[in-house]
């Protein structure tokens, strides 16, 4: 069994045990995930690597609570997610966790800085807009706060989402191939981002991921294959 | 071969998809036509049935003679010697009620045996005509012929012959014995009772006088040489008329009762196109890139746009199957309620039967397909306009379509200019057409102006609506705003809805306050008095001459003023004749009069030789003002008569024409009254009074009523009068809250996506649930906003030019602000309720499954 990419148990702050997942579809049950553990300590920057279908995504929703195993259990910060109720799960995720994805996912009907408010907004915040605009600029774009989600190219796409998921200063951040929609160059500026991020609010990033260039900006690097990890390398 | 495979790609596959939205499409068509059908059904049933029992056993004939007051019995002998081979055949035509059962039939007196015999001579006479195959039918118990209590019925109105049944003629109870039954070869509508002439002139108080006599002349030397013939020998007060022109008369006149209310039969229709226009459009714009894909492999862009209006067709056409069962259901209640009105406001008559004939089913057929081609129309035109490219497009999903709102807006504001300017135009014969022009001028500006004010109201909001309602208020003002084009045709279908119920509601409670104010000034006395049975506007059935002054003795009692009704036509139109005892009326401080001149003035004006006054409705059908000289057949003369003043009136549109008593009695010397009003003296008690009155009308049947009695009556009649209208609105709401209901149920099919977005950003699913609920209501207080603004409009049109122009009423404008209230919190209350399911749905997808990304 493959584990401990973290040594410290008191600094884990995802915690996979056994965990094995199964996706009920017409046919047979498709096993995405199979018996694995894995553990992740704060501040780290992990990627996850392998090919499409191989369990990376599901990972993913699993340690943002978004989805649960079939069986074994996922601990963020100390707490099993299978435990929760429905609004403690939201609440969890209000707090802890942030998410981007590879196409961005930016609300077309809201401006950027809007986007950015959604998070502290939906969970009942008053007034955000300090906050979203700090972010905003963190991410090198203050002057794009009023343009809509069409005015902006792929990387300030990508820049906006990120600071959507940081604004209320997650501790994980799950990020699904965030560069799988933009060309090198944007896409290598995006994860240096991501890592300055990382070390300057030592927040824990789970990145998902099917090419290993990203390797050179992270501190560990998970092999997958066919729902199980193959290799776990530190750099 | 080819197009089929294209149609099964582009449009059965899709459907099938979407089993809600064909559903919504096919309900929308399938309500929309069965109301249009449903009114076509019970108009005609309770319209076109009316008079009818009134011809039977007329026969074939060519001429009718009648009089106002009837026709004198010499006339009858006169035509009869005359030395010509002509069928007289006279008849007195009235309505008995039975009083076992309440039902009033038509009362019919034909002089049976002088019927039989002039039969005979024409069959001699025409022995190879086979045109006059119409017969007298052979009626049995003719030995009974003399008795003064003989009647004959239709089957269902007796078990056997022998049976008694008591009759109410005018006020009096009578009883009769059935002597035979009408042959089923009769082929009557309805009940009937028949009785020889001289009974019958007897019961109803016609002594001397027939109501008419139908002539049947040889066809040589024409037609119009025996009209003229004839009418020498007859009084210039005695008409001479083809048969059935009564008929044609009564037709006429209720022509444009029947089409405004067919009118507003096709306003679940409208708001059932918009809808179905929102939801091809939606459709359209999801299957972009499919429509690309076939552009791409070679298919024109004719085929496309046929293809849509094909599914659209095809839609229609299920909708109109479905419809034909539905409006035929519904025209069995609304034919009840067209009835009564038609009682109350014009004409005796009885629902013929319902038919769906061939008429119907083709008029469904050619509505439903028409309104869902006409509706798809747009859509499948831009459809037709994808280009080839756009199956390579990726995001086609998020194509969204732009909408000229301030172009739009511009348009919106000419329309209601040209709404405006159209609203001015006369009525094209007796039909207020530029009326309804206008009324859809504005229909149509609203609908250009709508996505202008979505726009500025979900932008201007969006920030505001966040503070008081959070941040689900401002996402969906956004997605409102962001969709514009979605938006604005939801709005405009159930503003549209709205409006019709705004408008329509504006105008009866306007009515209806109007009618009210007018009683105060036309319901002086304390009690009124008519014969019993049911009431009808052609009906004038007389009380015993003995009974006025045996009331006007009562202590208590300080005057009895007769009021004498009589049927009569002018200008081919039926018209009520009246005759008051006015210099007996007490008046109110309003005038009651269009010249504003105190009542006691005009009174005395009518006093004079020949005065009279008209009602409004009868001035302006017969362009008629004061000072003009009204010609009408009274007795056996032609006599002028002089408008001293026009009055408002609201009993009924028929139109009325008074004169004072004195003037009638020179001419109708009949004294009999129709109507009593009964004034009482200052210090009496009304219940005494009443009571007293009941006692010495002992031997009457009649009604009192007192004056609040009578107002209930009025505003109820009225009321069930307005039923129609209200059921009408009912659908179109209906409908539009069935379309916002399926609108938002794509809505969250399009945007799943975003819904889950929304929890991975930390939504709770109650949120996302509140979202589309508040979009849901945004929609609701738009439409409410568009609704009322164009409603008041509308309501205007509807008051001041299509009811003036179609019965000639003047109504005062009043604002029914608690119905209106009510009606609008109800409809914004259906709105919400429409989005609970969608919004349930929206809330219990799987974040994971929306958001997968490829
Ligand atoms: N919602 C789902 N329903 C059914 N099968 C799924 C679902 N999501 C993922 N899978 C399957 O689970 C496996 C892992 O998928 P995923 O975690 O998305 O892989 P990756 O992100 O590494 O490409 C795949 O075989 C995929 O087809
Ligand atoms: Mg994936």
């Amino acid at each position: 069994m493959q584990s401990a990419a973290t040594e410290d148990p008191i600094s884990r702050l995802l915690s996979v045990e056994r965990v094995t997942k199964e996706y009920k579809t017409d046919g047979e049950p498709v096993r995405a995930l199979h018996d694995l553990s894995i553990e992740i300590g704060s501040g780290r920057f992990v990627a996850l690597v392998g090919r499409s279908g191989c369990g990376k995504s599901t990972l993913l929703n699993l340690a943002g609570a978004m989805d649960f195993p079939t069986s074994g259990h996922v601990l963020l910060d100390g707490i099993a997610t299978d435990q929760l109720s429905e609004t403690q799960l939201t609440q969890l995720r209000r707090e802890k966790v942030g998410f981007i994805f590879q196409s961005f996912q930016l609300l077309h009907t809201l401006s950027a800085i809007e986007n950015i408010e959604l998070p502290l907004l939906l969970a009942g915040h008053g007034n955000p807009r300090p906050q979203a605009r700090e972010r905003l600029v963190s991410v090198g774009l203050a002057e794009l706060a009023d343009r809509m989600p069409h005015q902006l190219s792929g990387g300030q796409m990508q820049r906006v989402a990120i600071a959507r998921a940081l604004v209320h200063s997650p501790r994980i951040l799950l990020a699904d191939e965030p560069t799988g929609n933009l060309d090198t160059a944007t896409g290598n500026s995006i994860l240096e981002e991501l890592q300055r991020i990382c070390i300057a609010h030592k927040t824990t990033i789970l990145m998902a991921t099917h090419s290993a260039e990203s390797a050179s900006f992270v501190d560990t690097v998970v092999h997958m294959r066919d729902g199980h990890i193959e290799e776990i390398v530190r750099s | 071969m080819a197009s089929l495979s294209l149609f099964s790609r582009l449009i059965v596959r899709p459907a099938r998809r979407e089993p809600a939205r064909s559903l919504l499409i096919v309900l929308a068509v399938a309500l929309g036509v069965s109301v249009v059908l449903a009114i076509d059904l019970a108009s005609s049933a309770a319209a076109g049935s009316f008079r009818s029992s009134m011809e039977t056993l007329a026969g074939d004939n060519d001429l009718e003679v009648t009089a106002v007051g009837g026709v004198a019995d010499q006339i009858v002998g006169q035509l009869a010697i005359l030395p010509y081979s002509i069928r007289v055949s006279p008849r007195i035509e009235d309505h008995a009620t039975v009083v076992a059962s309440g039902e009033t039939v038509p009362l019919i007196a034909i002089d049976v045996v002088a019927e039989a015999n002039s039969h005979k001579d024409q069959q001699a006479q025409n022995q190879n005509v086979d045109s006059r195959k119409i017969e007298t039918p052979k009626i049995d118990g003719f030995k009974h012929i003399n008795d003064a209590d003989a009647i004959w019925t239709t089957r269902q109105l007796a078990g056997k012959v022998g049976d008694k049944i008591t009759l109410l003629i005018n006020d009096q109870k009578r009883d009769y014995t059935v002597r035979g039954f009408v042959p089923e070869s009769a082929q009557v509508n309805g009940n009937v009772v028949l009785m020889d002439i001289a009974a019958a002139q007897n019961a109803t108080g016609k002594a001397g006088h027939v109501d008419r006599i139908l002539l049947k002349v040889p066809e040589q030397p024409g037609f119009d040489v025996w009209q003229q013939k004839l009418r020498a020998v007859l009084p210039s007060g005695v008409e001479l008329n083809a048969q059935g022109s009564q008929t044609a008369a009564n037709r006429r006149m209720l022509s444009a009762f029947r089409w405004n209310l067919g009118i507003l039969s096709y306003v679940a229709l409208l708001v059932g196109a918009f809808l179905i226009y929102n939801t091809i459009s939606v459709s359209v714009v999801r299957r972009r890139a499919d429509i690309g894909t076939i552009r791409a492999l070679g298919a024109s862009r004719n085929t496309i746009l046929a293809a849509f209006l094909a599914e659209a067709a095809v839609f229609g056409f299920v909708g109109a199957v479905l419809a034909l069962p539905l409006g035929r259901l519904m025209a069995t209640g609304a034919v009840r309620l067209l009835a009564t009105t038609v009682d109350a406001l014009y004409i005796s008559s009885r629902p013929g039967s319902l038919s769906l004939s061939g008429e119907s089913v083709v008029l469904a057929l050619v509505v439903g397909i028409g309104v869902a081609v006409v509706s798809a129309l747009a859509p499948a035109r831009e459809a037709s306009l994808v280009p080839p490219t756009e199956a390579m497009a990726r995001g086609a999903r998020e194509y969204t379509i732009r909408v000229e709102r301030t172009r739009d807006a511009w348009i919106a504001l000419a329309l209601a200019l040209a709404a405006a300017l159209a609203a001015r135009f006369p009525a094209i014969a007796g039909k207020p057409l530029f009326g309804y022009l206008s009324a859809l001028l504005l229909i149509a500006a609203s609908a250009l102006a709508i996505p202008a004010l979505v726009f500025w109201i979900t932008s201007v909001a969006s920030t505001t609506l966040r503070k008081f309602m959070g941040v689900e208020a401002m996402l969906a003002s956004r997605s409102l705003a962001g969709s514009l084009r979605r938006t604005s045709v939801l709005v405009a279908a159930l503003s549209t809805a709205i409006a019709m119920m705004t408008s329509v509601g504006i105008m009866v409670g306007s009515f209806r306050q109007t009618v009210t104010t007018w009683m105060d000034s036309q319901l002086p006395a304390d009690l009124y008095l008519r014969p019993a049975g049911d009431p009808s506007a052609d009906r004038h059935p007389t009380i015993a001459l003995d009974l006025t002054d045996r009331i006007a003795r009562l202590p208590g009692v300080e005057s009895v003023s007769r009021f004498r009704a009589y049927e009569i036509q002018y200008e081919g139109l039926p018209v009520t004749l009246g005759s008051a005892e006015t210099n007996l009326s007490r008046f109110y401080q309003s005038s009651g009069f269009l010249s504003r001149r105190p009542a006691k003035d005009v009174l005395k004006e009518l006093l004079s030789p020949d005065a009279a006054i008209v009602s409004e409705p009868f001035a302006n059908k017969h362009h008629a003002k004061a000072g003009d000289v009204l010609t009408l057949p009274l007795g056996e003369k032609l006599v002028k008569l002089r408008i001293v003043d026009i009055f408002y009136d609201y009993a009924n549109e028929r139109g009325y024409v008074i004169l004072d008593r004195s003037t009638i009695l020179r001419y109708l010397p009949d004294p009999s009254a129709s109507n009593l009003a009964v004034y009482l003296a200052p210090e009496a008690d009304l219940e005494t009074v009443r009571n007293e009155i009941k006692a010495s009308a002992a031997h009457s049947e009649v009604l009192i009523f007192s004056n609040r009695d009578i107002r209930h009556e009025a505003i109820r009649i009225f009321d069930q009068t307005f039923a129609i209208t209200y059921a009408l609105e009912a659908i179109a709401i209906l409908v539009a809250v069935m379309g916002v209901a399926g609108a938002l149920m794509s809505i969250v099919i399009d945007r799943r996506r975003e819904f889950g977005l929304l929890r991975f950003l930390g939504a709770a699913s109650s949120q996302i649930r509140k979202l589309i609920l508040v979009e849901a209501g945004l929609i609701g207080i738009l439409s409410n906003i568009a609704g009322v603004v164009l409603g008041v409009l509308l309501s205007l049109v509807l008051i001041f030019v299509i009811n003036k122009q179609s019965f000639g009423w003047t109504i005062q404008f009043h604002w029914p602000v608690a119905i209106l209230l009510g009606a609008l919190t109800g409809v914004y209350v259906a709105t919400v309720l429409a989005g609970i399911y969608p919004a349930r749905i929206a809330q219990r997808l799987n974040p994971i499954e929306v958001v997968h990304e490829e």
